[in-house]
């Protein structure tokens, strides 16, 4: 299990080089918008780098054919999904820290459950849609929920606020849809063919 | 003797395609060609036989288990080698046996490396940049170096060079030694079977048609030439598929003796190679 999350650092190497100035970019041009994107930001990256990177590649034959079961597989994704989100959460403070721009727990907070429920919408889809689709939606999704004037935004905008102010509850909330989430992708992913 | 793979009855349907009600079994011990034209089902049933693909029907058993419950102790034991790169194209050899060797109890270090120097492999070069050739070097390296029981292939020697096709069977002969290997591979490179093959399954459109040890075929096929006029609804009864031409016919049959006992020193008798046996069948097929 923790060969395959570990895995997903080896192919994130290959994409560091593209992941330092995508926080940096965030943590400029982002400023006024809420913190809890720019950890959001950091968090997504990882993980769909290796969705992206599993796309193009035919990695579902690869894992099946070594010896994991596709429980496990799946489990590797969600796992590794909260520890991806724990790294980037780290090097996003580091580099806010760096750059002396304010942010608080709460912001880390938002970010954690925003990141549960997207990537609870978004890791079933991997499984559905047709392979070279996956990142174009999980980018796009992304960037409406980040470019200024989009209803997403406006959306997202007030769920931070409900976030805010329900902190506990809707962390407990964005935990339960991932783990619903992550049951979805088993039932899902058991029925696939390679 | 005991058998590695065994499917039972297995049936698989897709729109335009099925496997029909396959029985096939793969003994221990044993190299087995799996052979077809391209379309036949060969990619399918290997990929039932990796649990990649369900069956809609019918049981497949690996060293006797089920996949239900045994999926990982399976998968320990088997090497596998695809036609296509399933590895990660930026990564490096070196980055590759960081995902792949963990996944495996049995994984030797010290063979892998030996692999890599004996095919030549730059470690650190991303595979993408390799040819089709290299790249199944690679993942031949990675299906021996865990010492897996049965090692299974899909058209291995497919876009390699005859050098290194020879080298490779050359290789898989000497992976056998120990008597403890299985080996199944596809191919429709015949050749390749006549040098290292104990055992020929053929599938045709879906169907197994036979599953026999080099030793029968040679035994039981031949290739008859003669001329027409001995040909009848009754002498044609012995052949698989007759081939005629201005000159005279030439035609496969499944049983020697069959022959010699119809058409005695009137026709004349060579040994059928793989790909004489493949065509034939075809056109049996096509005719029937």
């Amino acid at each position: 299990m923790l060969n395959l999350i570990w895995r997903e650092y080896i192919l994130f190497k290959q994409s560091m080089l593209f992941f330092i100035p995508f926080i940096l970019f965030l943590t400029f041009f982002y400023d006024g918008f809420h913190t809890a994107v720019i950890f959001l930001g950091g968090s997504f990256a990882i993980s769909f780098n290796s969705y992206a990177y599993d796309e193009k590649a035919e990695t579902d034959i690869l894992l099946n054919s070594l010896p994991y079961t596709r429980k496990e597989i799946i489990a590797s994704r969600y796992l590794g999904g909260i520890v991806h989100m724990i790294v980037s959460i780290a090097f996003t403070s580091a580099l806010l820290f760096i750059f002396n721009k304010p942010y608080t727990v709460t912001d880390i907070a938002i970010s954690i459950a925003l990141f549960l429920v997207f990537a609870s919408l978004l890791f079933p889809l991997f499984h559905v849609i047709k392979k070279g689709y996956f990142l174009t939606v999980a980018v796009n999704s992304f960037l409406l929920i980040t470019i200024p004037g989009s209803k997403v935004r406006s959306f997202v905008a007030n769920l931070v606020t409900a976030v805010t102010e329900f902190t506990s509850g809707a962390m407990l909330a964005a935990m339960l849809i991932y783990a619903v989430s992550w049951g979805i992708s088993v039932i899902i992913y058991e029925r696939k063919e390679f | 003797m005991e058998n590695v793979v065994e499917l039972k009855g297995v049936t698989k349907n897709f729109k335009g395609f099925s496997v029909e009600n396959m029985n096939l079994e793969v003994k221990q011990g044993y190299i087995t060609g799996f052979i077809g034209e391209n379309g036949a089902g060969k990619s399918t049933t290997l990929k039932m036989i990796m649990n990649l693909l369900r069956p809609d029907a019918g049981e497949v058993n690996i060293f006797g288990m089920d996949y239900k419950q045994h999926e990982k102790e399976i998968k320990q034991r088997i090497g596998f080698v695809y036609d296509s790169n399933v590895f990660f194209e930026g990564l490096n050899v070196k980055d590759i046996k960081r995902i792949v060797a963990p996944a495996y109890k049995q994984w030797d270090d010290a063979l892998f490396y030996r692999y890599v120097e004996q095919f030549e492999l730059p470690l650190n070069k991303a595979i993408k940049t390799f040819s089709k050739g290299m790249q199944m070097k690679v993942s031949l390296a990675i299906a021996l170096s865990h010492h897996a029981e049965f090692i299974i292939m899909d058209e291995p020697t497919a876009g390699l060079d005859p050098i290194f096709r020879r080298e490779l069977l050359h290789l898989l002969q000497e992976i056998m030694e120990d008597g403890q290997r299985t080996i199944f591979f596809s191919t429709h490179i015949t050749t390749d079977l006549d040098r290292i093959a104990d055992y020929i399954a053929l599938i045709q459109k879906g169907n197994l048609l036979f599953n026999h040890s080099i030793h029968e075929i040679e035994e039981n096929y031949t290739l008859v030439k003669g001329s027409l006029d001995l040909l009848d609804r009754d002498t044609e009864q012995a052949f698989v598929h007759v081939h005629r031409t201005s000159t005279g016919f030439e035609a496969l049959a499944k049983n020697v003796q069959n022959v010699e006992h119809t058409f005695g020193n009137d026709v004349v008798m060579e040994r059928a190679s793989l790909e004489d046996i493949m065509y034939y069948f075809k056109g049996g097929m096509q005719h029937a």
